[in-house]
């Protein structure tokens, strides 16, 4: 029988399609588009006996009746949507039991899933669904018990915090065989309009069995009748099924998402508006995030600037995608290409794939996903999703303009330059350490100036903060965040478990007969008129924390103290077409940049909070307080092991580099300012000198050219390390330039090297071991005395020994280490696109290369001033240029040129 | 040592400076000096007063016209070559009929007012000349006819009348004496009332555009301010740019383009480029019709002549019959290549079933010139006669018209009479489509149609009628 049933599907399936095609085409007329796939054909609703409903009356079982064509027991166990964290659900003595929406402690919805053995019952798993349960599936954590039994089957009990419900402050019996349990609700995502408020009203009664049901009311399916449901016959057909067109079943679309995730409005049609940081739309409240192709400028928010912000909410949803175009089902055979990822190396396609058929069967509700900070059931199915990369190939779309592509993609994310700034507010704040009159949390909103939500308020949008995030292949990419910073009471239990103060025992101890307790408006009523404003909630003395502290050891809590807790939220949507995304390379390579711009995390703090660990995200920046007393979130590029240029700056390097500058100049003003006064009181006498033929033209040519290129690299290398002071220049523009400088003076300088190998010039670089440094200190001592008493210089310059040993040993050391060493740091930055780790990357290179082009600089200052001691201060410099020096007459050295020119005689005999 | 002109270290000098400014120059990205768009707009001269030059007196409108091409020779001779002057096209060979076919108001009709003929005492005061009491064939044959005044005069100080000739009242003298280079308000004057009223005819041409903001009109609105002949570019009188509605087959270049100012410019964004190939510049750039003033989409001439029914300007009016008004919708979109694959002509057989089309855009999925281009269509319910089964032209103006006697048979009979359409005696009334090319009223790139208006849900292009299995986004772009 088994055998049969996918190719009848199959079967029916072709001829809906042949007929609905038939159809189509026989229309002349543009039939009304529907809504939903025709494909779905009619079927029975069954109850959880299995018995169908026209004949029962009783509420509809998804399971049971999907469940005669699906695989749902598959579906349900291969949906993390479902499980929630159940499956590793662990008791534990900190916090984080699981770490799915079941177990793991939100400190925005607060209350806490208790645990076995709690000493206070907070949430029991009934409560914690009536919370939760509208922005669940159902299934899981709401039809089956930690340890695995089906949550009807378990013995009511006021001990166990499955089967109890607080109220008054006490723990009563919870009967979950009176309630039902919610089966994975297949309504909910698969109908274009589930009766999601119905359903919400449902399970907020702890109705848990009439949930699904629920769903369906008002479709002209299924109403409400005294003795439980009646479901309309007109609906059905003589075969007890009901009939496709009146229940339209369709792949989830983007609305479906958004009935748990956020903000979701179609392009066209009213101007959007958003219920600004409510977590009933969490994606949203949490970072700003909008599912929208409208433009900004046509919605409906009082936003700053809107005139101008012609972009799109998100272009991904501009362009008509759906959620599930990247989050789609893993075995969906039309992500066919995902699938194939696992095949041996040297198969290209592999044809032996999951049939359609089967597919529908058995779809795994497993669906791609990114690697978001916060969303962590499941975390083995990170990273499953399409990403940016595997649809827009970067390197053609940046090409035309962004130098260094790879080094950019290498350490930051596509998000980071194509989620700008969000035009939504975000939740900032929530401090659980004070409670307001309703039972909330005292929170702040980023992104809007005045209250959330009202008319008058001016919605600004933020920009997010870069953070590091550590993919699951490991790489490291920069990535956009809100910071969420929340603090709170915690206490030790009776079982040394750390636990969140109760918000019923944060009510007893804040609140009283509707209003504030007596003695908290003493200790928090700073302006002294008897009401507490929001502005004044919050504990910002060690007298305010005391008051709450004696009182919540009053109420028997051991060791309450207040902690604070810093969230990254990823934000991964809103993303936005090159043209409005960042492209102005001053954004990050600049003094302010964005890679090291501070976010706000509270405008005041109880303590100081800890950035969670628990993430994939790292928070290796410093928190810190402004001068406004707030309390900042200020990134550290460098301890990413990032090095921004324009932004990063090693000071050490600078000061080093700036000092021997500065010295040296001191040096030469000083040593200048000497000779001019020892000319003075001394004039030098006149002193023979003849004209020779110093420097032939190639070597005048390789000077002045190098001279060009390193005045030039070194003028355009300032300007990339310290593009604030240069901001008339385009900064990738000088980069360019840069690099064609450097390419420059490496073939000048290896044509000059040839030359000087080929000729053998270069001995004269080379010092001569022996009797250097008797010789160098005859030349120290001439700057340092003689020149003063303008005595002729020791050794005499001759066109085939132009160089005394000081000036020897210079350049030895200018060419051989200086010159060297910024070539090679050079090209080894440049290799960085290639290899981002190379000798230390760039946070070890571009230090580096600073230092010796600050060393550069020292050698260009005093060099120049070294012409000057010529035979007059002008001449070297002439001599460089026309190639003829004036240079003193040496009595010996006549001798030593006689000897040379005896020797040429011979050599030449 | 010789004296060179140049010593030998200013020229190693100049080479190190060139070594080092080629490699840059050569490798620095270099921003595209493209011309801006307006750059391509017509220089007009400045045009010369005329207040001192123009004497009277002038009795008639030919007397005006006589003192114009004192100085003007040319320009009667020239502008009796145009459309403006004929009313009618070159002759077609069409292939539903034997014979070559001239299409234009002067000899055809459309689903309006229907036709001019045995009209011309009311038509021809949107024709731009004089006489036409004295017969078609004599009234195009002088130049003197030639009415200057309608496209140089300011509106305001000129009118026209009965025949083609000056409104009763029009101080001549004035009205010579301020003429000027023609404005949207001359232009506008025929074309946004064309059709009896404002917006009528055209939906993309109305009143409105006499002061147009930016958002009605990007380039007509705003500081732009352009004028018509900014865009239909004019050289001895001919102007550019014709559309179908009178035509058969449109020659490109007489036909006004987007890429005439909007030379080499694409979308930055690589996406939108790939639809250039199928979607017209209008189609996203246009995204409804008639946004400020309404503009008429169906007339039923049958309901006219009613007694004891009351008149109104936008449902009933006696003379003409029910209508319907609509403002700021959807235009209809077809393949179109800038032809009529059919216009009907007098004489021609209605369509047996239903609809007869006055006009029927060209182009189709397969044809590669063919883009995607949006409409207004137009329809009627118009008299035809019943034995000769092609559509009739009524004689409505004039004392023995039917907005006089408001009786068809007369009015047909008159026609017969005036323009040799044969009437059996038989009348009843026919649907007729008639589809009017949306090219003005253009939006800003932010204020186009998005993705979604027709790959979305309720998307706005039919794509199975287009020629398309569904949606390119899922089905894939036309072979």
């Amino acid at each position: 029988m088994k055998r049969y049933t996918i190719p009848a599907i199959l079967g029916l399936l072709l001829v809906t399609i042949a007929i609905s095609v038939g159809v189509a085409l026989a229309s002349s007329q543009p039939a009304p588009v529907t809504q939903a796939s025709v494909l779905h054909p009619n079927f029975a609703m069954l109850d959880a006996n299995g018995t169908n409903v026209l004949e029962s009356n009783g509420a509809v079982s998804t399971m049971k009746t999907c469940g005669q064509c699906h695989d749902t027991t598959f579906i349900e166990s291969h949906a993390f949507h479902a499980d929630l964290g159940l499956s590793d659900y662990q008791e534990t003595k900190d916090l984080n039991a699981s770490s799915g929406t079941f177990g793991k402690w939100d400190p925005l919805t607060y209350r806490y899933l208790s645990q076995n053995g709690d000493e206070r019952l907070d949430l029991s798993t009934a409560e914690w669904l009536m919370l939760n349960g509208e922005r669940i599936a159902g299934g899981g954590p709401a039809t089956t018990s930690r340890d695995g039994a089906p949550l009807a089957d378990l013995k009511s009990s006021a001990e166990n915090p499955e089967t109890t419900l607080l109220q008054n402050g006490s723990a009563a019996v919870w009967d979950w065989d009176k309630s039902g349990t919610m089966e994975m609700n297949c309504f909910l995502c698969h109908l274009e309009s589930p009766n999601t408020a119905a359903r919400a009203e449902a399970i907020r009664a702890g109705e848990f069995g009439s949930a699904n049901t629920a769903t369906l009311l008002d479709l002209n399916i299924v109403s409400k009748s005294a003795d439980g449901w009646s479901w309309s016959a007109d609906s059905f057909n003589e075969l007890g099924e009901v009939k496709s067109e009146k229940i339209a079943i369709q792949d989830p679309t983007n609305q479906n998402c958004a009935a748990c995730h956020g903000e979701v409005h179609p392009n066209a049609g009213d101007p959007l508006l958003i219920d600004q940081c409510d977590l009933s739309e969490p994606q949203t409240a949490t970072t700003g995030q909008v599912v929208s192709g409208q433009r900004i400028n046509q919605s409906g928010l009082n936003l700053q600037g809107k005139a101008e912000l012609d972009r799109s909410w998100d272009v991904h949803a501009e362009r008509e995608l759906q959620c599930t175009d990247c989050h789609y089902a893993l075995n969906n055979p039309s992500h066919l290409s995902e699938i194939q990822s696992s095949n041996p190396e040297h198969l290209v396609y592999d044809p032996r794939s999951l049939e359609i058929g089967e597919y529908l069967q058995r779809p795994d509700h497993n669906f791609a996903r990114g690697q978001s900070a916060q969303f962590n059931a499941a975390p083995e199915y990170k990273g499953t999703m399409r990403r940016c990369e595997n649809c827009h190939d970067a390197s053609k779309g940046h090409a035309d303009w962004l130098p260094y592509v790879d080094t950019h993609m290498n350490s930051m994310s596509c998000e980071s330059c194509h989620i700008p700034q969000m035009y939504a507010p975000a939740i900032q704040t929530y401090d659980w350490t004070v409670i307001t009159l309703n039972g909330g949390a005292v929170s702040a909103c980023r992104g809007v100036e005045g209250t959330p939500n009202e008319v008058t308020s001016l919605v600004s949008g933020y920009k997010p903060v870069l953070l590091n995030r550590t993919n699951v292949d490991g790489n490291s990419l920069l990535a956009p965040y809100n910071l969420i910073t929340s603090f709170y009471w915690v206490y030790d239990d009776a079982n040394g478990s750390k636990r969140p103060v109760r918000l019923v025992d944060l009510e007893s101890v804040y609140l009283s007969n509707g209003g504030y307790a007596s003695d908290i408006v003493t200790a928090f009523d700073a302006n002294g008129d008897g009401a507490l404003t929001n502005s004044e909630l919050a504990i910002d003395s060690a007298a305010k924390e005391d008051a709450v502290k004696s009182k919540l050891l009053a109420l028997g809590l051991n060791n309450p103290r207040i902690e604070g807790m810093v969230q990254p939220y990823s934000i991964n949507h809103n993303v936005t077409k090159g043209k409005y995304a960042v492209n102005d390379c001053k954004a990050c390579h600049n003094e302010d940049s964005r890679v090291a711009q501070p976010i706000k995390l509270a405008d005041s703090a109880p303590v100081i909070p800890v950035f969670v660990t628990n993430t994939n995200v790292q928070g290796s920046g410093e928190i810190v307080k402004g001068e406004d007393g707030a309390l900042y979130y200020q990134p550290q590029p460098a301890s990413d092991d990032m090095y921004v240029f324009g932004s990063s700056r090693v000071s050490w390097v600078d000061w080093f580099g700036a000092l021997a500058f500065a010295g040296s100049l001191l040096g030469v003003l000083g040593h200048g300012t000497l000779r001019y006064l020892a000319a003075r009181k001394q004039p030098k006498e006149h002193v023979e000198t003849k004209r020779v033929y110093m420097y032939e033209a190639y070597r005048r040519f390789w000077h002045w050219l190098q001279t060009a290129s390193i005045v030039l690299l070194l003028f355009t290398g300032l300007i990339i390390h310290r593009p604030d002071i240069f901001g008339a220049f385009s900064f990738s523009n000088i980069v360019i330039v840069h690099n064609i400088l450097a390419v420059i003076l490496v073939i000048n300088a290896a044509l000059s090297l040839f030359y000087h190998l080929v000729t053998e010039r270069i001995r004269e670089f080379i010092p001569h071991p022996y009797g250097f440094f008797d010789d160098a200190i005859l030349q120290a001592k001439y700057y340092i005395n003689g020149i003063f008493k303008s005595e002729g210089h020791p050794f005499e310059k001759r066109p085939d020994s132009r160089m005394n040993p000081i000036q020897k040993a210079t350049y030895f050391a200018i060419l051989n280490v200086l010159l060297p060493l910024q070539i090679i740091t050079g090209a080894l930055m440049w290799a960085v696109q290639l290899f981002p780790n190379i000798a230390g990357g760039l946070p070890f290179l571009a230090p580096f290369h600073s230092l010796v082009a600050w060393l550069f600089g020292t050698f260009i200052l005093v060099h120049v001033y070294m012409t000057t001691t010529g035979a007059t201060p002008l001449e070297a410099m002439r001599a460089m240029v026309t190639g003829y020096e004036d240079v003193e007459i040496h009595d010996e050295v006549h001798q030593e040129e006689k000897k040379q020119e005896d020797k040429g005689k011979k050599k030449s005999k | 040592m010789t004296k060179k002109r140049f010593p030998l270290w200013t020229v190693g000098l100049v080479g190190i400076f060139l070594l080092v400014l080629v490699p840059v120059l050569y490798f620095l990205p270099r921003a595209q000096s493209k011309k801006e768009p307006a750059a391509y707009l017509p220089v007009k001269p400045v045009h010369v007063d005329h207040k001192d030059i123009v004497k009277g007196e002038f009795k008639t409108g030919q007397d005006v016209t006589r003192a114009c091409l004192e100085c003007h020779e040319d320009a009667a001779t020239e502008f009796m070559k145009t459309t403006h002057w004929t009313w009618e096209s070159k002759a077609f060979d069409v292939p539903w009929r034997e014979d070559d076919v001239t299409i234009g108001k002067v000899n055809q009709i459309n689903n309006f007012c229907i036709g001019t003929q045995g009209n011309e005492n009311k038509c021809m005061s949107c024709h731009a000349g004089y006489g036409w009491e004295q017969g078609r064939e004599s009234a195009l044959a002088n130049p003197e006819n030639v009415d200057c005044l309608a496209c140089h005069a300011d509106t305001g100080a000129y009118g026209k009348g009965a025949f083609g000739n000056p409104a009763e009242g029009v101080d001549l003298l004035a009205a010579a004496q301020g003429v000027r280079a023609p404005t949207r308000d001359n232009c506008g004057k025929c074309h946004f009332d064309g059709g009896g009223g404002n917006g009528v005819k055209h939906g993309d041409l109305d009143e409105s555009l006499y002061f147009p903001n930016e958002n009605l009109d990007i380039h007509m609105g705003g500081e732009k301010n352009m004028q018509c002949a900014d865009c239909h570019w004019t050289k001895d009188h001919q102007v550019l740019g014709r559309m179908i509605a009178d035509n058969y087959t449109i020659d490109p270049k007489e036909q006004v383009s987007c890429e005439q100012c909007h030379v080499d410019q694409k979308h930055e964004d690589e996406r939108l480029n790939t639809h250039l190939s199928s979607v017209a510049c209008q189609t996203c750039h246009i995204p409804a019709i008639a946004l400020e003033d309404p503009t008429k989409v169906t007339w039923d001439w049958s309901q006219a002549g009613q007694e004891g029914r009351e008149d109104d300007h936008f449902t009933y009016l006696k003379i003409k019959g029910e209508f319907v008004y609509d403002k700021n919708f959807a235009p209809t979109y077809l393949w179109f290549n800038g032809n009529n694959e059919y216009r009907y002509i007098l004489g021609d057989k209605i369509s047996e079933d239903g609809v007869t089309y006055i006009n029927k855009p060209a182009g189709s999925i397969d044809d590669k010139n063919s883009k995607i281009f949006p409409f207004k269509v137009h329809i009627a319910k118009q008299p035809y006669d019943v034995k000769n089964k092609h559509l009739l032209q009524p004689i409505t103006s004039g004392k023995d018209g039917f907005w006089t006697t408001f009786d068809w048979n007369s009015s047909f009979e008159l026609a017969q009479e005036r323009m040799g359409l044969a009437y059996s005696g038989e009348y009843d009334f026919t649907t007729t489509y008639m589809y009017w090319p949306t090219t003005h009223m253009v939006q800003s790139a932010d204020k186009a149609l998005q993705c979604e208006a027709c790959h979305g849900e309720n998307g706005r292009l039919n794509w199975e009628e287009l020629g398309y299995p569904g949606d390119p986004i899922d089905w894939g772009r036309r072979k």
